[in-house]
């Protein structure tokens, strides 16, 4: 009798723990600066994390999507071209199935650059948005100068790497899929070619998704 | 006549176990040109067509449609030689996209290549020869001069 109450106990006691213990949080890559800050007359140091930068671009329904238009949802960006004949193709099977678990959830949404702007004119993006399956906003494909798309792989997505400048094919190259979140934050980074990481990088969403929704 | 059938079925014994070594040389070349046609795959087809040959819904074909393939199978050598851009039908649906020439491959290794390609993804059209790679790739010269 004793005995099976202590054991009914510590179960008991375990599960409590278990519930209360703090759900999973991502990480927020990039840089941060602390800063010093006067809030009721006292100092407090705050911590500024690095942010995408501002950027507007054209999709392939010629919509423009900026900074506005994506502050009230979570997002996967990546960069690719159509042509692209090595590893584009497998990044866009890899994404296709995330964006079916998404898929008419306006909290989440995609964004893949072109790198090709020459020759990924809007009626080409359009084109292959339809043959993928992609319809709506929801998971849209930029077109803007070389210049720009380049400067924000090097300046917000791809600057939590600093380290690693040997990314093969570079920066806007390199096939990652960054996870941001609805304050502009790098919460993750998934190697577009790799179904687990992609798997895991679905899960993550939905980690970073509660964040927002606290019980 | 106790010698003739000695002698016969020495014959026979002999033809059988020629015949059988031949079958086993068949399929044995048969699943070496099979397993090397996995590893050229890889390298070069396998980034669009993917490893279970299902392609990128509308935009890259699958390798799946075991009729056209074999329709087709003539041309095989020459889609991957010289890259194919056109209208194609592949399980009813049109696919109007554009494979890049692989120029690279010797003839034996598209041999391997086709012989995996045709007898995976629900294929099951057996060896593809080095001959065969040659006379078609040469038919097709002939045809397109
Ligand atoms: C850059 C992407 C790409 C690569 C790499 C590629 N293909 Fe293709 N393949 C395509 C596209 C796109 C089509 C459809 C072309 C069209 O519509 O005219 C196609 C069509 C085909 C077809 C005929 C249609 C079908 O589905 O049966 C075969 C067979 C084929 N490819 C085999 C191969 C083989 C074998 C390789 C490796 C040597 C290869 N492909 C490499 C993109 C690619």
């Amino acid at each position: 009798m004793k005995i099976s109450s202590i054991f009914i106990l510590s179960i008991s006691s375990l599960f409590i723990l278990a519930c209360n213990s703090e759900p999973r949080k991502l990480p927020i890559l990039g840089s941060r600066e602390p800063v010093e800050k006067t809030v009721d007359g006292k100092t407090v140091v705050d911590t500024i994390y690095q942010t995408i930068p501002a950027f507007s671009f054209m999709n392939q329904d010629s919509a423009i999507i900026n900074n506005d238009s994506l502050k009230n949802s979570i997002y996967v960006a990546d960069f690719f071209f159509t042509s692209c004949p090595s590893i584009c193709p497998i990044m866009s099977k890899n994404l296709l199935t995330v964006y079916e678990k998404y898929k008419g959830n306006p909290e989440v949404r995609f964004l893949s650059h072109t790198i090709d702007p020459k020759y990924d004119t809007i009626p080409v993006l359009k084109k292959y948005a339809d043959k993928l399956g992609v319809k709506g906003t929801q998971w849209s494909f930029l077109l803007g100068s070389k210049d720009s798309v380049y400067l924000l792989a090097k300046n917000g997505y791809m600057s939590y790497s600093k380290e690693n400048d040997s990314i093969p094919g570079g920066y806007e190259h390199s096939g990652y899929f960054l996870l941001v979140d609805k304050d502009k934050r790098i919460r993750g980074a998934y190697d577009g070619t790799d179904k687990d990481q992609v798997a895991q990088m679905s899960k993550d969403m939905d980690v970073l998704l509660s964040e927002y929704h606290p019980k | 006549m106790r010698k003739t059938i000695v002698s016969v079925s020495f014959l026979l014994l002999t033809a059988a176990i020629f015949f059988s070594a031949c079958v086993n040389e068949d399929s044995i070349k048969y699943q070496r040109y099979y397993s090397d046609g996995l590893d050229v795959y890889k390298i070069h087809c396998q980034n669009c067509h993917m490893d279970d040959g299902k392609g990128l819904a509308g935009l890259i074909p699958p390798l799946t449609d075991t009729t056209f393939l074999k329709l087709n199978r003539k041309m095989l050598a020459s889609y991957i030689v010289y890259g194919l851009e056109d209208t194609i039908k592949i399980h009813c649906i049109e696919y109007e996209g554009k494979m890049p020439a692989e120029k690279h491959l010797a003839s034996i290794d598209l041999a391997k290549l086709l012989t995996y390609v045709t007898n995976s993804f629900g294929n099951k059209q057996g060896i593809f020869d080095v001959k065969e790679v040659e006379k078609n790739l040469n038919d097709y010269i002939k045809a397109n001069n």
